[in-house]
């Protein structure tokens, strides 16, 4: 069947379409032929698929041919049943007829004839020619067409429709067409049996000897043209997908090694898209076909069905992998095929595959294939990329090539072409070899010049200049700036000079060695020119000398002499110009220049498609690669802008390593640009960079960079972010706390990322308040120049006062030289992981609180109880400052009225705890203050100016007390209360008043009572001294001074007796003194009166206290009077005295009335007794021995009998008495007031027991008198 | 042992906070930033891809000639760590008797914490293709890492028999500079690849 390939081939060429026989009967043909043709394509087909479901096939196209055409008619019934699927699919019997007898005698056999073939899907199109005004002519065609219809249509199966050339005929059209599908429907399903049928039986012979694998692609490939033809696009892809599966399965056999084909001229250009590349007759071999043009072939014709199927993606997705699998088959071969042949068809392929893919895509798609699309383009473009840098690094211009890791990764990985033999050099190919030679000197020298700081030896041997020259033939000559030194990445899987000269098969690896080691050392001459005796033309004759040769090897022929690195390349050219047959392909190798256009070209299509497809890495990192080819034609601009963009990228995800690599690019086209904000911003990132990464070195020179550019003239001076370098934080522990107001010190840590010391010319921090929106930012600043060393650096800065809140740090900012910086981020104690922390929100620390106003200082006085009235006593004020320090403080005493502060006297302060001491262990205070707390350093004496009082400053933070005298001038007498005075306070600092209130008394409290009134008038007067004071006084003397009135008994001074002196009181006791007195004579006279209103109790004594406690000694006015000043103290006392009121010499009683009780009517005698109490010594009652009298009753109630007024005589003596009695008749009955007894004469104050008698008396009614009474 | 095998974890702002060149071959200087530039374009791929599965384990996501690089996508974790933080902190702290309130606010810390294990990713470069062995590397290091967060756990509770292994001040998102992790994932790289 094999034979039959190319005319397969031909025939499937030929048709492309299904073809519907015409049987024209009636010679009607030429009449309908424009209607029936009018018709195609077919519209809404419903056709069966492989699998008998229903498809809809929108445009259905097919040609009618007439069944004596030649096309139908010359076919050999062999060719039909191979070529099956260009018969027709179905046959249209045109007939007409008029007459009955017509029909049934001719007509019928006649068709009867035509449609006893089986095989065919036929139906009869009648066609009546009669006009509708012919009634005659068209019942006929009638009956006829019935006739027709009984004959040939059966129940199943209507074959049978009727034209009516001059009626409307509306339906026939449809049902025409539908009729046709029907057929070709039906005739489709059948050979897709029959072929299926065949292919199993073949598929079942498949692993057996005499299988064929061409009889089986041309069943298998009919059946995919014939659903083509029926434009059953799936199913048609489905069998060629199972075809290649199978050729795939059936190629790798073992034990049927065909040719793998290739070795045509252009078959280096790939065909993957060109179904009719070859014929296919001629990729025949044996039973199957070439493996290299017949997977081709079948790609091509996949690729056609799915443009059909508009579905370019799968095309470039299925494209991507065929090539990936295609190129390791390539590999396999590789021996056989020409030099670099893998690399071309992969170049060619990938950029055919863009090309058409591309050309068919319209866009239409969803939006995640739209992705997947671009995504697979820039595969393809990055594929080609690959391989077109290794057919350039062949040739020799890797040196334009970047060692970017990209690159690297690609080709460092990428394995050398393996053909059987490397392409040696050309005869006549000396010229060019040498041309490249001297480039590549010229290179070297001007790397050597370069370099000449870093190699100074002058002896440089041969095998450093050698490998010199190789890197600089591979290598990028550029030397990076800043004077990085890193050690360019590999763009070869293995040195190429190595594996070129390996591949040539009379070397060995003895040689090998040899190639690298034994080139003779030039130790007397200068470098340069031994190079350059070596020069390369030299050399090609060198190597024919007989040389040191520690090798076995025959050097002698000149074929067999490993070849240098420029020959490689050379014999690499020429063998790649043999190879490649496509001249524009070859044009982009033919020079550097075309080459990196079209390098260009593939790595910019590469990143836009990357990037359309979001795959943001791929396409950013190939933009750094056009960057790179930028930069080389100083397109500086544009380089910069794409290294930005992948320095963004690698520096956004943290990548250091890799942006360790393209960092120092940017910055040097920004510094070449003149941007020098970009610059020094490159600097500081590439500063902050992790420290391994660069030399110290080269981090020095960034640093260098960073200050040179800050000291210099910058035409716009730009801020400059270093947070990922300056880092700073609050110091560890709890914030500087600080009032309103005050200023403070603040010390920060700050860590700096330089390699060296930097100076700083001024550095402020931004304090932010949290929890207030309305408070902005606060900066406070240190203006000396600060000087940064790497590392950690504590600084310290003076905060002026602040508004009450909590603050946090917010931004460092500084200047260096004339550039100012912020930094922005905390460290979190360490500058090792400043990076990582940047996109997580840091907690933030308050570093200051600044509080509310509030008592500073806390005053209060240091003594409890009562101090000496009207001495000068010393006065202690605790000063306490709460959490707070009061250096510089200074006190303002203001006294109340009433109190004076001594202030000729020096005031003291002290300690507490020293206080505390002190009154712990000591009695005596003075002793205790002159001795111990003196000599301490928390003592000091101070002088009180204008009333301020500035406070040592060792009394900043702790409690101390400050002791003035003061004294509480109160003139007024004792009179047993208590006063209490004021002191107000100022502090400067907080403008702070406080009042204290110190208690000022009298050192006793005196209460005095008569004890006794003695018969001889003499008064007992008890004085209670009662001691308020908590001091121990001592009394010496005591003395009354009477008022007018009364004098001291026996004519005394008054003094209790002096043994009694001295009198010790200890606190809160009480002691009493006696004092005999008596009533004076009254009538001393007014003046005396006046002057001594009251008696004065005068008390001298002494007191000894603490001042600690309360009252003491008072402090003497001059400090050297201090110890004789031992005068005592007198304490005088108002005490009032008064002359006793009542002194009754006569006392008057009523004696009891008589027990019966009083009646009305009835007398009563009422009588009172009247008892002289005292002598009368004096005249006091003018009238000696009588007494008048008087008795008063009111006389409604009362009759008296007897005298009412009148006088009696009575003895003078003491105890004498008299009775004086009255005789009354009560007239009212009830109680009544009786009868008063006076005595008008005597003062009432002499009179005791006045009134005399009871208030109310009863009286009873007078007794019933019988003689009223008369009996019943 | 693979002969080259770089090990890499990136963080779910892809930063890589762990790497480790694990293989057995003579490390070449330029050979770690090769690699690191594969793993890092790698990430393009398995942007796309770990959305397209639930399985953690990604075989051989993309290729570099000999090189494939496999990745394991720790997405699925989240809720499972969550509950055992939740239940653990629910334990504790009513054995101790403390209130429940409290352990509310613990228990709301720890969804916060564990919202940064999403999307962790595991990657490998190798040359090997022990599937199997890799898949268990992977699992094995996951394990190690989660220890990470158990540790952050222990300090935060108390948990004193927790405080092992790793550095216990570890913020989720840094860089990983355990010795002992490192050790350890050497030793798995050992056993398994």
């Amino acid at each position: 069947m094999a034979n039959f390939l190319a005319q397969f081939q031909t025939i499937k060429n030929a048709c492309d379409h299904l073809i519907i026989a015409v049987e024209d009967v009636s010679d009607l043909w030429p009449v309908v032929k424009n209607g029936f043709e009018e018709r195609l394509p077919f519209k809404g087909a419903s056709l069966n698929n492989k699998t008998r479901n229903p498809v809809f096939v929108e445009k259905l196209p097919a040609e009618f041919i007439l069944t004596t055409d030649s096309r139908l008619r010359s076919r050999f019934p062999q060719e039909q049943l191979l070529f099956w699927f260009r018969e027709p699919y179905a046959t249209v019997v045109l007939v007409t007829c008029e007459d009955l007898d017509e029909f049934k005698t001719i007509l019928k056999p006649r068709l009867k004839l035509i449609v006893q073939n089986d095989e065919r899907e036929w139906f009869i199109v009648f066609i009546s020619r009669a006009n509708p005004n012919n009634d005659q002519a068209t019942k006929l065609a009638k009956k006829v067409y019935a006739k027709l219809e009984v004959d040939f249509s059966s129940k199943k199966r209507e074959r049978c429709c009727k034209l009516d050339l001059h009626g409307p005929e509306a339906n026939f059209w449809e049902d025409l067409e539908s009729k046709i599908v029907e057929s070709i429907r039906n005739t489709l399903d059948r050979r897709a049996q029959f072929y299926e049928d065949e292919i199993r039986k073949l598929s079942e012979q498949r692993f057996m000897p005499i299988w064929n694998f061409c009889n089986f692609f041309i069943l298998k490939e009919s059946l995919a043209f014939m659903f083509e033809m029926a434009h059953l696009q799936e199913d048609s892809l489905r069998e060629y997908d199972e075809l290649e599966l199978c050729y795939l399965e059936t190629v790798n056999m073992t034990g049927k090694q065909r040719d793998f084909g290739g070795v045509d001229h252009g078959d280096d250009q790939a065909a993957l898209l060109k179904p009719g590349n070859k014929p296919l007759s001629q990729i025949v071999q044996d039973d199957s076909f070439r493996e290299f043009e017949f997977r081709q072939y079948l790609f091509a014709c996949q690729s056609k069905l799915l443009f059909k199927l508009n579905r370019p993606f799968e095309v470039a997705s299925r494209g991507y992998s065929f090539i990936i699998s295609f190129s390791k088959a390539l590999a396999l071969h590789e021996h056989m095929l020409p030099f670099s042949m893998r690399e071309v068809w992969v170049i060619t392929a990938c950029l055919a595959l863009i090309n058409t893919t591309v050309s068919h895509y319209n866009g239409l798609v969803a939006p995640d294939v739209e992705k997947e699309f671009y995504r697979v383009q820039g595969d393809l473009y990055s594929l080609s990329r690959i391989k077109f840098m290794r057919l350039a690094y062949l040739i020799g211009y890797g040196t334009d090539i970047e060692r970017s890791p990209v690159n690297s990764a690609a080709l460092s990985m990428l394995p050398w072409p393996k053909p059987a033999v490397w392409p040696s050099v050309p005869p006549d190919a000396s010229s060019e070899v040498l041309a490249k030679e001297k480039a590549s000197l010229a290179l070297c020298q001007i790397t050597m010049n370069n370099h000449k700081q870093n190699v100074d030896h002058v002896n440089l041997i041969w095998s450093d200049i050698i490998s010199k020259t190789q890197t600089i033939l591979q290598a990028n000559p550029r030397v990076k700036h800043f004077s990085i030194q890193r050690k360019p990445l590999p763009l070869e899987p293995s040195v190429l000079l190595r594996e070129a000269n390996r591949r040539r098969a009379s070397l060995s690896a003895g040689n090998m060695l040899e190639m690298f080691d034994i080139r003779p050392s030039f130790t007397d001459g200068s470098s340069l020119d031994a190079s350059l005796k070596m020069s390369p033309s030299n050399k090609v004759h060198v190597s024919s000398m007989s040389r040191t040769n520690s090798s076995p090897v025959n050097f002698d022929s000149s074929i067999d002499r490993p070849m240098r690195l420029s020959e490689i390349h050379v014999a690499a050219e020429h063998a790649l110009q043999l190879t490649i047959t496509d001249p524009d392909l070859w044009k982009f190798l033919s020079s550097v220049q075309e080459f990196e256009q079209k390098y260009l070209e593939l790595t910019k299509g590469a990143a836009d498609n990357y990037h359309r497809s979001w795959w943001k890495r791929h396409g950013v990192v190939l933009d750094g690669e056009i960057a790179a080819v930028c930069y080389r034609h100083g397109n500086f601009d544009l380089a910069a802008k794409s290294y930005e963009k992948v320095c963004a990228l690698y520096s956004g995800e943290g990548w250091q390593d890799l942006l360790a690599d393209v960092l120092p690019n940017l910055a040097e086209c920004q510094k070449i640009l003149d941007d020098q904000a970009g610059y020094l911003s490159s600097c500081v990132r590439l500063l902050s960079l992790d420290k391994g990464l660069f030399l110290t070195k080269e981090r020095q020179a960034f640093q260098t960079e960073v200050v040179r550019l800050a000291h210099s003239e910058m035409k716009h001076p730009v801020p400059l972010d270093v947070s990922s370098l300056i880092t700073f934080s609050g110091n560890p522990g709890p914030p500087l706390e600080l009032c309103d107001g005050d200023p403070g010190t603040l010390s920060v840590t700050v860590w700096s990322g330089f390699p060296d010391d930097i100076t700083l010319e001024s550095l402020s921090l931004t304090l932010i308040a949290t929890y207030s929106a309305d408070e902005g930012v606060k900066a406070i600043r240190s203006f000396t120049a600060t000087i940064l060393k790497s590392g950690r650096n504590t600084i310290t800065l003076a905060i002026p006062p602040q508004k009450p809140g909590s603050y946090v740090l917010g931004v460092l900012t500084g200047q260096i030289g004339h550039l100012r910086f912020r930094s922005h981020s905390f460290s979190k104690g360490g500058p090792a992981d400043t990076d990582d922390f940047m996109s997580y929100e840091k907690p933030t620390r308050p570093i200051l609180k600044v509080f509310k106003p509030r008592p500073l200082v806390d005053l209060a006085a240091a003594i409890s109880s009562a101090l000496l009235m009207n001495e000068p006593q010393w006065v202690g004020l605790i000063v306490t400052p709460i959490n707070y320090s009061l250096k510089g403080a200074v006190l303002h005493i203001d006294t109340g009225p009433g109190l004076k502060i001594e202030d000729s006297h020096v005031f003291e302060m002290e300690s507490y705890t020293n206080v505390l001491q002190s009154t712990a262990h000591t009695e005596n205070s003075d002793d205790a203050r002159k001795g111990g707390s003196a000599i301490t350093e928390e003592y000091k004496q101070l002088t009180l100016e204008d009333g301020k009082i500035e406070l040592p400053d060792w009394a900043s933070n702790i409690t101390s007390v400050l002791w003035f005298p003061v004294r509480a001038i109160d003139n007024r007498l004792s009179r047993g209360t208590s006063s209490g005075l004021n002191i107000a306070f100022n502090l400067c600092c907080s403008s702070e008043t406080e009042t204290v209130a110190v208690h000022f008394t009298d050192p006793f409290h005196v209460s005095t009572r008569v004890t006794d009134k003695c018969n001889d008038g003499t008064l007992l007067l008890q004085v209670i001294l009662h001691s308020q004071v908590k001091a121990t006084l001592t009394i010496y003397d005591a003395w009354l001074d009477l008022q007018a009135g009364f004098v001291h008994i026996e004519e005394g001074d008054g003094r209790p007796t002096s043994s009694f002196f001295p009198l010790v009181i200890s606190p809160a006791s009480r002691a009493g003194i006696l004092f005999g007195i008596r009533l004076g004579t009254a009538t001393a006279g007014d003046e005396a009166e006046a002057l001594h209103p009251d008696s004065v109790l005068n008390i001298r004594y002494g007191i000894s206290g603490d001042r600690t406690i309360g009252a003491h000694t008072p402090v003497a006015a001059e400090s050297t009077g201090y110890v004789d000043d031992k005068k005592d103290l007198i304490f005088r006392s108002a005490v009032v005295l008064q002359r006793p009121v009542l002194d009754p010499f006569l006392a008057v009683g009523f004696l009891p009335l008589p027990s019966g009780g009083l009646r009305v009517g009835q007398l009563v005698s009422m009588r009172w007794r009247v008892e002289r109490l005292k002598d009368f010594e004096e005249n006091a009652v003018s009238h000696n021995d009588e007494v008048l009298y008087e008795v008063n009753a009111n006389p409604e109630n009362w009759m008296i009998a007897g005298r009412k007024r009148g006088h009696v005589s009575f003895s003078t003596k003491q105890g004498s008495r008299i009775v004086i009695s009255i005789i009354c008749v009560p007239l009212v009955a009830g109680y009544v007031r009786p009868p008063q007894f006076g005595l008008p004469n005597v003062d009432e104050a002499n009179i005791s027991c006045n009134p005399a008698g009871p208030h109310l008396v009863c009286v009873l009614p007078p007794t019933l008198s019988s003689s009223f009474c008369i009996p019943a | 042992m693979a002969s080259t095998a770089c090990f890499i974890i990136v963080s779910r702002n892809d930063i890589p906070i762990y790497e480790a060149e694990v293989g057995s071959a003579v490390k070449k200087e330029d050979a770690a930033h090769q690699h690191q530039f594969i793993l890092h374009a790698a990430l393009d791929i398995v942007q796309d891809l770990a959305w397209t599965t639930s399985a953690m384990f990604l075989k051989a996501v993309d290729r570099f000639n000999d090189l494939v690089v496999s990745v394991y996508v720790t997405a699925g974790h989240i809720l499972h760590i969550f509950k055992l933080f939740y239940t653990l902190t629910f334990l504790l702290f009513s054995q101790r008797g403390q209130s429940h309130k409290s352990t509310y606010k613990r228990s709301s810390f720890f969804v916060s914490l564990t919202a940064h294990i999403i999307h962790t990713r595991l990657m490998l470069l190798h040359d090997s293709r022990n599937d199997d062995g890799i898949k268990s590397f992977f699992q094995e290091v996951h394990e190690l890492y989660i220890k990470v967060y158990y540790c952050i756990l222990s300090t935060v509770l108390h948990l004193d028999a927790y405080l092992i292994l790793l550095n216990p001040l570890y913020l989720p998102g840094s860089r990983i500079t355990s010795s002992h992790f490192d050790t350890k994932v050497r030793a798995l790289a050992r056993k398994y690849l």
